[in-house]
């Protein structure tokens, strides 16, 4: 499949799950009542919906699903670990943590802009540790329990702080930090969350050729004239900024990272500097259909969208490990 | 002589008859309350240094109406020991709580008396006259609840020209629906209570969305705790609530006003009332 078709097909793939996305909620819209809210006007009353309530939610599960897949198909290549993943090696769970410390010990108020800036701390860091343990020349299976020590120290940090907050409602939001959510959040955090993010992506797009020339190995790239260092710093710095922002706003969402890319990666030329556009295209429309079916599974209750995330991404993540185990040995 | 001993037996009588009421009912029976609800009561009702301890809640602004006079009281967690040391004479708690603690001190023949979770303002009455029986504050006691029920008959419908209709929205975009005290209270006020008539019961989501097709006058908002964020406050500030036309958001000048069937839940019929006031189906008609 040449790329053009790739990603044209991935960009309307995503498209079209998030107009569904904008026509599903419980208000009962029809979908060219909603259709023409969003884009002409009309009723007051499904204007409102559209553009307050369903359209941010819509483009956030698309930006965070992008971030995502990017992340992970960027991480999997540098690594050359095809289990690496922001939330698997703890890049989201750290993230929530840097958020929580920021937001509920109360530091910065109750502006929200203490999320992100919290958020991209944690996400740093851990990245940072991760790669510190990678250059050791760990093996792959080293650096994912590393990834799977620092998630679990992160999760059990974050749930204690929400436990020690004065405020009733900050246990329930355990569940929110550690299995992330969409629901009702506002054009605000879109706006939040969107520029830190793009930050992002724009620093694992300019590591494309590097993450190419690593395929030959770090001398073979460093003949090419890659810098290793400046490699890192822009993966360290790109996955912290995406991820970072994406947990800022919705919380820790798994296993988009890991299953995008090696679905994608198939119908690629299997160079990971490639694989890098296809995968947000791919972790956008993932995540807009896993947050689809987050609000349909259960009549008038919804779904946290990671427990669905992790439903379909524990068992891939299962069957990677067997597979690669038979590789290995 | 015999006038001498008249007059002892007289004063003796006199002093026995004065003594009398003192000997049935003092020294009144010392309490000790677990339960934020049977503290707002107990408080209420108690007589100086009868009442031995409140629940540490009790001083929370954000849970208990009644937290500066709480201040006056020392304090419990729930523990049993706290409570034995004190040795009251009544424990009264709340029938959904400290279950462990409440079977421990009944074991150790302490009198426990649980008070039920208060649902409708109807009951409060009694509830207040079963907290001064317990208390021996009897006849302070059967004063509040006339009283009480003197304000709850007293309330006729509101002038408006329909029926306002109200929900008390919150944090998680969790509504108050039909079998709360805050559905009896709005009710009360003579509001149609939005989440009861969508059918929801007990405390139940209702999603944004459905407040938008179906906005009511008045949405009654919690009050964010101060100095400790959570996000669930979120909900209280989306956008939508203020781009509602027509639709008024206010909330109580205390917080917790009917988390608790006391005197004070009245005070929450007449806040409502007055916030009716600015409601647009209950303005006066231009003119007239």
């Amino acid at each position: 499949m040449s790329r053009t078709t790739l990603i044209g097909g991935l960009a309307m793939l995503a498209l079209v799950l998030m107009i569904a996305s904008l026509l599903s909620g419980p208000a009962g819209l029809g979908p060219m009542t909603s259709l023409r809210a969003l884009v002409a006007g009309g009723d007051e009353a499904a204007m409102l919906i559209m553009h307050e309530i369903r359209l941010p939610r819509a483009l956030l599960a698309a930006l965070v699903g992008f971030s995502l897949g990017v992340s992970g198909a960027a991480l999997q290549g540098f690594l050359r670990n095809p289990l690496a993943e922001p939330g698997i090696i703890g890049v989201s769970a750290s993230a929530a943590l840097g958020a929580v410390l920021m937001f509920y010990t109360g530091v910065a108020g109750a502006s929200l802009l203490a999320l992100p800036a919290g958020a991209l701390a944690g996400a740093a860091v851990c990245v940072a540790v991760l790669m510190a343990i990678a250059a050791a020349r760990a093996s792959t299976i080293t650096l994912i329990l590393a990834g799977v020590a620092l998630s679990s120290l992160a999760a059990a940090l974050t749930s204690l702080i929400l436990n020690l907050s004065p405020n009733p409602f900050a246990a329930y939001e355990i569940i929110f930090w550690l299995l992330g959510s969409l629901k009702d959040r506002t054009m605000d955090h879109v706006w939040l969350a969107l520029p830190v993010m793009a930050l992002g992506w724009a620093c694992l797009w300019a590591s494309t050729r590097a993450l190419d020339a690593l395929t030959l190995g770090e001398e073979g790239a460093a003949g090419l004239g890659i810098s290793m260092a400046r490699t890192r710093w822009l993966i360290i710095g790109g996955v912290a900024l995406s991820v970072g922002a994406a947990t800022a706003v919705t919380g820790a969402i798994g296993f988009i990272g890991l299953i995008v890319p090696h679905l994608i990666r198939p119908l690629t030329d299997r160079l990971p500097g490639n694989l890098l556009l296809p995968s947000g295209l791919g972790g956008a429309a993932l995540l807009t259909a896993a947050d689809i079916a987050a609000r349909s599974a259960i009549a008038e209750r919804e779904l946290n969208v990671g427990v669905v995330t992790a439903l379909i991404g524990a068992p891939f993540f299962l069957w990677l490990v067997v597979r690669s185990r038979r590789e290995v040995f | 002589m015999i006038r001498v001993v008249k007059s002892i037996t007289a004063g003796v009588t006199a002093a026995w008859l004065l003594a009398a009421p003192g000997l049935a009912q003092d020294p009144l029976p010392t309490v000790a309350s677990l339960n934020v609800c049977t503290d707002q009561l107990a408080m209420a009702l108690a007589a100086p240094g009868q009442l031995k301890s409140v629940s540490a809640l009790a001083r929370d602004p954000m849970l208990s109406p009644m937290h500066e006079q709480a201040n006056a009281y020392s304090v419990n967690r729930g523990l049993a020991e706290e409570v034995f040391t004190l040795k009251p004479d009544v424990i009264v708690t709340g029938t959904f709580s400290l279950h462990n603690t409440t079977s421990l001190l009944e074991r150790l023949d302490f009198r426990v008396e649980p008070f039920g979770y208060t649902q409708t303002l109807d009951t409060i009455p009694n509830d207040i006259r079963r907290m001064g029986q317990l208390m021996g504050r009897t006849q302070h006691a059967e004063q509040m609840a006339q009283q009480f029920e003197a304000r709850l008959a007293a309330l006729k419908p509101l002038k408006c020209k329909r029926k306002p209709v109200a929900i008390a929205w919150g944090q998680r975009g969790v509504a108050l629906g039909s079998g709360t005290l805050a559905h009896s209270v709005i009710t009360a006020a003579g509001f149609d209570n939005l989440a009861a008539t969508s059918g929801h019961d007990g405390m139940a989501p209702f999603p944004l969305e459905l407040l938008v097709t179906n906005p009511p006058d008045l949405i009654i908002l919690p009050h964010a705790m101060p100095g400790a964020p959570a996000l669930a406050d979120e909900a209280l500030r989306h956008p939508v609530l203020k781009r509602l036309p027509g639709t008024v958001t206010a909330s109580f000048s205390r917080a917790a006003l009917w988390s608790c069937g006391a005197p004070f839940t009245l005070d929450a019929v007449d806040e409502l009332r007055q916030m009716a006031s600015r409601l647009k189906p209950c303005q006066p008609e231009p003119g007239s």
